[in-house]
């Protein structure tokens, strides 16, 4: 429901929450040599890669490191050719935040403003889980999406041979999903209906990602990539039943764990 | 107004060439002006069914290719006069199948004054079963008390509502219809056969009649006619029935009950 009130407001300007879809940048080393080099060989092939994104410069992994306790300073210079560096690539670096105080401060000589309440996508420590493969090769798409994205919503059922994936999201299916009928996440699945068909939650290795559904009957459930099949059936006391899985790591192995819920 | 209706499973042997002749002889038989159409090219069956195959001149392709018009492929029924069989070719394959001829072929009928236009498909998933579903405006689902059956028919209502012409063009969706074949209540009963909750929890679509399995399906294809013209069968009720509800009535279910097992066979156990 919207309420719309009758404010005096000023006739020729007005005063407006915006937002604004950044690209951050977390500087895991102040080696410039090497962020050059490493940037031409992953953006060096597609120099039209950004597009003039504005983009905000992470500090805290260099904060967290233990860098900025003075032993190495750094320099308006260095933000400057860092500044230089990025706009190569297209990147409009606006924004600088995690640093410390001296860090800040002189990034703020050097052209940034610097704030401190900048959302930005972490990617979890469970990332561990399929490293080697999806997320190695694309490091750059979580931070391509620094606003978090609502789930994708799926009102229709799913049947045998139909497939959604809810790409760097969590998805939500309204209806049935079928046998031979696949929904697949980089987040959570839920599925208000039974589910019947394959589930993969954190498609690209969150670890933490869980499945949910209100008739737990799936031919294929999988985390992060560690799976099972219905050819190992799920115990009685949730096959069919309202229940969630997840992923428990242990030293001995990871292991998915189906609970059932109370509805 | 034509409403085109699309026969299809998916599967094969399920019995949507038999299910075609008996829904479109029994929409003439309550005078509806009906046209039904074999898209199963290359493995006609429907013609034989419908005991015209000696009469078959030209057929679907024919027309699609400029070689015939309608009237001389249309082949009239013997049996009924507002029924007329498209015979399918038997020697070009499903590639001359083409989506800008067969929607021709649909609006020439639709210009002929045809009240249902009944399309049967062929099994699978490939040409001809997309051209047969992809100008419909309802199906009929045909599904045997089986899995894969279930799961076929699964897969087919999948692509009615994302393949065909209402689909993309985003117009209001195809009417769907469950229809059981070869249905045997007492084979559900000793737990040889899925039920019709079990297909139902899996398709979840509105049921419009059980047919159940009889010798007297087989009788009638050899014969040449169409099931539902076996006065007195439970086959021919049941697609009787079918039209009814097609048609907007509402009957109960019958033929779904398994018959009470007798006294000496429950005491010495059937089988």
């Amino acid at each position: 429901m919207t309420t719309i009130l009758n404010a005096t407001a000023p006739a020729c300007f007005e005063i407006k929450s915006a937002n604004l879809p950044l690209v951050a940048l977390l500087l895991k080393s102040r080696d410039l040599d090497r962020l050059g080099q490493e940037l031409a060989k992953r953006f060096g092939d597609v120099p039209d890669f950004f597009d003039n994104d504005p983009l905000v410069v992470d500090l805290s992994p260099l904060k967290a490191a233990g860098e900025s306790d003075g032993s190495v300073a750094w320099t308006v210079t260095d933000f400057q050719a860092l500044s230089a560096l990025l706009r190569s690539y297209r990147l409009q670096p606006l924004v600088v935040r995690g640093g410390s105080q001296a860090q800040m401060a002189i990034a703020v000589q050097a052209g940034f403003v610097a704030v401190s309440d900048v959302l930005v996508h972490q990617p979890t420590p469970a990332q561990r889980a399929s490293e080697a493969n999806v997320v190695q090769a694309n490091p750059a798409s979580s931070a391509l999406n620094p606003l978090p994205l609502g789930a994708l919503v799926i009102d229709k059922p799913l049947r045998s041979g139909q497939q959604v994936y809810a790409r760097g999201r969590d998805l939500v299916v309204m209806a049935m999903v079928n046998p031979g009928a696949e929904v697949i996440a980089d987040g959570h699945i839920h599925v208000y209906a039974p589910l019947r068909g394959k589930a993969m939650a954190g498609a690209r290795g969150n670890a933490d990602a869980r499945i949910f559904s209100l008739a737990m009957a799936p031919e294929l459930i999988s985390i992060a990539g560690v799976y099972r099949t219905s050819e190992n059936p799920l115990p009685t006391a949730v096959q069919g039943k309202p229940a969630q899985v997840r992923l428990v790591v242990e030293p001995d192995g990871d292991k998915l764990v189906i609970d059932a819920i109370g509805v | 107004m034509t409403r085109i209706v699309v026969v299809t499973s998916g599967k094969g042997g399920v019995g949507k060439t038999t299910t075609s002749a008996s829904f479109s002889a029994g929409l003439a038989m309550r005078g509806l002006k009906t046209a039904v159409i074999d898209f199963d090219i290359g493995l006609r069956n429907l013609d034989l069914i419908m005991g015209c195959e000696r009469r078959v001149i030209y057929d679907l392709i024919n027309v699609i290719q400029g070689d015939a018009n309608l009237n001389q492929a249309l082949i009239k029924d013997k049996q009924c006069d507002n029924l007329f069989v498209l015979a399918a070719s038997q020697t070009r394959d499903k590639d001359a199948l083409s989506q800008e001829g067969v929607e021709k072929v649909l609006n020439d009928l639709k210009g002929m004054g045809f009240d249902y236009i009944v399309c049967d498909s062929p099994a699978g998933i490939e040409t001809g079963a997309l051209m047969a579903m992809h100008f419909a405006d309802e199906a009929l689902i045909v599904t045997n008390p089986e899995v894969a059956s279930v799961r076929d028919s699964d897969r087919i209502l999948g692509m009615l509502s994302s393949k065909t012409q209402r689909a993309i063009e985003g117009k209001e969706p195809i009417v769907e219809h469950l229809l059981i074949t070869r249905y045997n209540p007492s084979r559900v009963a000793e737990g040889q056969m899925l039920s019709l909750e079990d297909i139902q929890d899996i398709l979840r679509i509105k049921l419009i009649g059980v047919i159940p399995e009889s010798e007297s399906v087989l009788t009638a294809s050899n014969q040449g006619t169409p099931a539902i013209h076996l006065k007195g069968s439970d086959v021919a009720e049941a697609y009787t029935d079918v039209i009814d509800r097609f048609l907007g009535a509402e009957k109960p279910l019958r033929f779904i009950e398994a018959s009470k097992a007798g006294f000496f066979k429950r005491l010495f156990g059937g089988k």
